[in-house]
This record gives C-alpha cells, structure tokens and sequence, in this order.
C-alpha cells in the first residue's frame, strides 16, 4: 500500500467539555489537492489546526511522510515539510513584506540560506505585487494583498504540502480568479495542498478530491468529479440548482474557461 | 543645560528598564511588574562579590546579570508558559507576585542594613558646558546606547530576531510559520531580567545605597517612559525614558520639594495622564489593536 503524504487516523479534539472533532480519516496523496468543505462551525480550521499541532489532538494520529507526528510540536512539523496559511491570513502587519517571508523561510533558511534566495525570486516572480512592496510593512497592503504574501510566505519555504484555510475569503471576484490562476499554477507543479474553502466554485475548481465535513463527522470523501448534486445540497446547504450548476463541468474544470458563470459562486463576498 | 544633561542620563536608564516592560508587553500584553525589582534583588549578588570576596565590580555585574536572567527564565518556564491561555490581567498580577517575592527575599536578608556597592570606575568625571558627568554617568549612556543599538539591530536583522517580532504580533501564525515559540518566550523573559539588571548597576552609582525595594522610582519612571512611548514600540520606549528623565529633572530644577511633596512622581503621573488623554496609544505605539 503506498501510503499518503498526509494521513488522519479516528481524530478527535475539542476544547473543554466539547468534542469538536468525532473521529476524522482523511488522506491527502503526494501531488494531489483535497479539498475539505462544510457550513460555519463545521470544525475545518479546527482540523487543520490540529493537523498543524496548535490544537492538541485527543485521539487518533496524524502522520506525514510516513512519520507520526501527532505529539510533534507545530514548528517540528514545519520543519518536515508543512506550510500553513491561516484562516484570515494573519501577515505580521509590523513586518515589512519582505521581513514576513524571511519569517516564512525560517526552517528553510536555517537548512539552507542561499536556497531562500532563489525561493525569494521565485515568490517575487509569481507575486510582481510583493516585489513592488517589499520594504512596505505588510499592514499597509490590501486585502489581495495580503492574501498573496500568505499564500507566498507559505510557498517560500520549499514544503511538501501547505494547509490553506479559506484563502478568497473576503476578496473582490477579481482578486480570487488571481488567486485561483495562483493556486491552479502552484497545483500544476505537483504541490500537495490541503484546502478549506466557503466558496464552494473556487474550491471544486481547485480540488482533486473533497472531504465533505459535517459537525466534526466526514460525511464524504472521494473524487469531486463524483460528487453528486444531492450531496452538495444537503451538507453544503446550497440550493439544488446551484448545486446542478456547480457540479456539473467538474469533469473539465483544467479547460474550462476561468470566467464562466462567476456571477453564481456560491459565496463571494467583497471587500 | 545642567538640568538637561542630568536628565538625560537619568532618562536613559528609565528607557533600559521601558525596554524591558516594552518587549515583555509587545510579546505577551503583561505588564511586568516586577521589571526593576530583579535586577534590584540581584544586584545584592554585585555587593556579596565586591565587598565580601574583593572582585572587580565587572564580575559582580555580570554575576548580577547572569542572576536576573535566570529569574526571568526561571519564571517564563515555571509561570507564563503554563499561563499561555490564562487572561493577560492575570499574568499581570503574577508579576506583582514575583514583586512580592524579589523584595520578600531582599527583606528577608537585607532589611534594616544599608549596603554600599563599590563604584563600577574610578570616582570623579569630567566637566562639559559647565555640568559634571562623572565616569559612572557617561559608562550609563555608553552602556545604554550600545545595548538599545544592538537589540534593535538583533530584532530587525537576524531571523530570531524578526521571529521575534512576528512572534509579537501573532503568536500562533508566527509558530505556524516554523518558528520556535518556547525559546522565543524564554529568551523574551531572559532579556526583560538582564535589562533589569543592567539598569540598575547603572543607577546605583548615582542613587548611592542599596536598600530593599530601593529603586521603585526606578520603575515608575521607567513604566512612565513605556507608556508614554506606546507600550508595545522599543523606539518608543527609548525616547519615552530620555523624555521622562529630562522632565523629571525640569521640575526637580524648578520646583522646591516644599511646594509639592515628591514632584517628580506627581510629575510623572501627569505626565501619564496627559498622554493616556490625548493620544492613549503612545507617541509611537501602533494604532491598529491585535487581531484576536
Ligand atoms: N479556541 C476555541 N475554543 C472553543 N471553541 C472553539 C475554539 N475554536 C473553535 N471552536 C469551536 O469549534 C467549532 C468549529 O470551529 P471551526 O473554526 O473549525 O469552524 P469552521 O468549520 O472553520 O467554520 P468557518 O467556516 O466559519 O471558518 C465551532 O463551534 C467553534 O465555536
Ligand atoms: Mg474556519
């Protein structure tokens, strides 16, 4: 059996008396995008959380490469190859852009700091806007912004897999279709992501596979190209057309063009 | 002029002990209360060394240095950092436990005895524009510059240092990036204990005598300077203590002790007033609040 990168064994967590996390399997497989969906509350930041290590997990495992690191400490599991961005993205808004993804690549530079200066050009290079606004303290930058240097200040530090936890939310439809060209470039060289995300469209775009969350339960899990309207509509709490609407084109989501029916997506907020 | 000088050194080591509440604050949003009271307790180790065993008063301070480190370590691993969830006001009053308990300590073994350490050098200065600076006061700003120049240049340059800060404004993204969130509290604890120290082998030339709980004015001026400056901003901190110290001596030239008991602590409070009043954040303190 050839194991996952990351796998989740009967995880359960919480905080006080409360359980919010009843026993979650999840498997994301090198080079692949899963994508873990569900309405507010439904515990998908306090999964990846607990996958980071911030939240102490009661029971069950957590491995990546094949190593369990389920008592690791979150800067230990950095190191062996995990990258985070933070629901709501959390820049350190007193550091300079730059200063930021110095701090991203603090496992990196530490192994090795002349990789950080090809990784630096590369981020620039994806990201014109952070290069432009490098000396510029990262509280000065726009929503999208923000979201970009999150995103590249989880890409900086050469991982195996980044968890990103809802990274259109809040931006203008514009900003996510970047994102989104971002993010299908970033997949396209075969980076493992884990992905949560309200917007529903961005996500099944994005997604090889989906991980629908119920109440701290996985209630389906599997390709998003079989992923059903029924599904969709009863976890997800969208509507049935939507739903139809959404669902259908999974099959050809790599050649489908960017733009169609964004009006629908089913939850684009602005700024 | 006079005034202004002796206001200056005596406000540089208001800015060491705002430097200390400044960083401890920017990390944790805990007022450390305890932040002259350290290095008061230790600096018995300065008396113990050079006056019962005859070294050189630089190994009494490093000793005095190293000891206040240790407590500041001491308390980060067995306090704080079983408190990293716990309400910041309650941390706060920890502090005011560890004092309570450096100046139970001093009471215990000092009280009722007046101690004289030995001069850091040679008695005697120079005179500048008319005003004496004696060799003590100038080691002060000399000591003074290079310590708030090279934690300045730690925390912007190398990458602890920047952890450091990011660590500052979002502890758990800044462990989410890979960054060592026990050594950065320790080494946060550590620092705030040796500044504590440092600041008061520096003021006890000019105060003269070694008392428990000597050096509380000490802390309120250096609280002043931190509040002043914005509480979470070490520049701030820093021109918040030369601001307070030449303020300080401005009233102390200007207004008789008869007139107003204690002038410069009611000075102080003023001051702290005026600025809670009129631009509460600081002079140089951000604007934005934390993110929860
Ligand atoms: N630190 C905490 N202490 C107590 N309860 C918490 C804590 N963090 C999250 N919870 C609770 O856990 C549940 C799941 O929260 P979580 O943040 O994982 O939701 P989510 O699925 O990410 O929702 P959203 O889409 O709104 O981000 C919620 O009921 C929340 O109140
Ligand atoms: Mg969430």
């Amino acid at each position: 059996m050839s194991a996952a990168l990351l796998e989740v064994r009967g995880l359960r967590a919480g905080f006080g008396a409360q359980t919010i996390l009843h026993g979650v399997d999840l498997d994301v497989p090198e080079g692949k995008v899963v994508g873990i969906f569900g309405l507010n509350g439904a515990g998908k930041s306090v999964l990846l959380k607990v996958i980071a290590g911030v939240v102490p997990a009661w029971s069950g495992s957590v491995c990546l490469a094949g190593e369990d690191v389920t008592r690791t400490s979150p800067e230990r599991r950095v190191q062996r190859g995990m990258a985070h961005v933070p629901q709501g993205r959390q820049v350190f808004g007193s550091l300079t852009v730059e200063q930021n993804l110095r701090v991203g690549a603090y496992a990196l530079r530490r192994r090795d700091k002349s990789r950080y200066d090809e990784r630096l050009a590369q981020v620039y290079e994806t990201f014109p806007k952070l290069a432009e606004r490098r000396r510029q303290p990262a509280v000065t930058l726009s929503g999208g912004e923000q979201a970009m240097l999150a995103v590249g200040r989880a890409l900086i530090g050469d991982p195996k897999i980044v968890l990103i936890d809802e990274p259109s939310a809040g931006l203008a439809p514009s900003v996510v279709e970047d994102l989104l060209g971002v993010l299908l470039a970033v997949r396209s060289l075969g980076l493992t992501m884990l992905l949560v995300e309200q917007n529903i469209r961005f996500g099944l775009r994005l997604s090889d596979s989906a991980c629908l969350l119920q109440r701290g339960r996985v209630v389906y899990s599997g390709d998003t190209a079989s992923l059903d309207q029924e599904r969709l509509g009863t976890y997800l709490g969208v509507g049935r057309l939507l739903a139809d609407d959404l669902t259908k084109g999974l099959g050809a989501k790599s050649t489908q063009p960017r733009r169609a029916s964004r009006r629908k997506a089913a939850t684009v907020s602005s700024t | 002029m006079q005034v202004l000088v002796v206001g200056l050194i005596a406000g540089s080591i208001y800015a060491l002990i705002a430097l200390g509440i400044a960083l401890v604050y920017k990390a944790t949003r805990v007022l450390n209360f305890a932040q002259a009271e350290i290095g008061t307790g230790t600096l018995y180790f300065t008396w113990w060394l050079c006056t019962r065993h005859h070294l050189p008063w630089i190994v009494g301070a490093l000793a005095s240095i190293a000891a206040a480190t240790a407590i500041g370590l001491v308390f980060e691993a067995l306090v704080i950092r079983k408190m990293m969830t716990a309400p910041r006001v309650t941390v706060t009053v920890a502090t005011i436990g560890l004092f309570s308990f450096v100046l139970a300590l001093e009471l215990a073994f000092f009280a009722g005895t007046i101690y004289l350490v030995p001069p850091p050098i040679h008695p005697g200065g120079v005179r500048i524009g008319g005003v004496f600076v004696s060799w003590s006061q100038w080691l002060a700003l000399g000591v003074v510059g290079l310590v708030a120049l090279g934690l300045a240049a730690f925390l912007r340059y190398t990458d602890f240092g920047l952890a450091v800060q990011a660590s500052a404004d979002d502890p758990v993204a800044a462990q989410l990036m890979g960054t060592p969130r026990a050594r950065i509290s320790a080494f946060t604890w550590g620092m705030a204990g040796a500044l504590s120290a440092l600041a008061v082998l520096l003021i006890e030339p000019t105060v003269g005598v070694l008392s428990p709980g000597a050096f509380n004015g000490l802390f309120i001026g250096g609280l002043t300077a931190a509040l002043v400056g914005g509480l979470n901003s070490l520049p701030g901190a820093f021109i918040g203590g030369l601001a307070v110290g030449v303020v300080e001596a401005e009233v102390k030239a200007h207004l008789s002790f008869n007139v107003i008991p204690s002038s410069n602590v009611t000075a102080m409070l003023v001051i702290v007033l005026g600025v809670l009043l009129l631009r509460p954040q600081g002079l140089l303190g951000a604007t934005a609040g934390r993110r929860a």
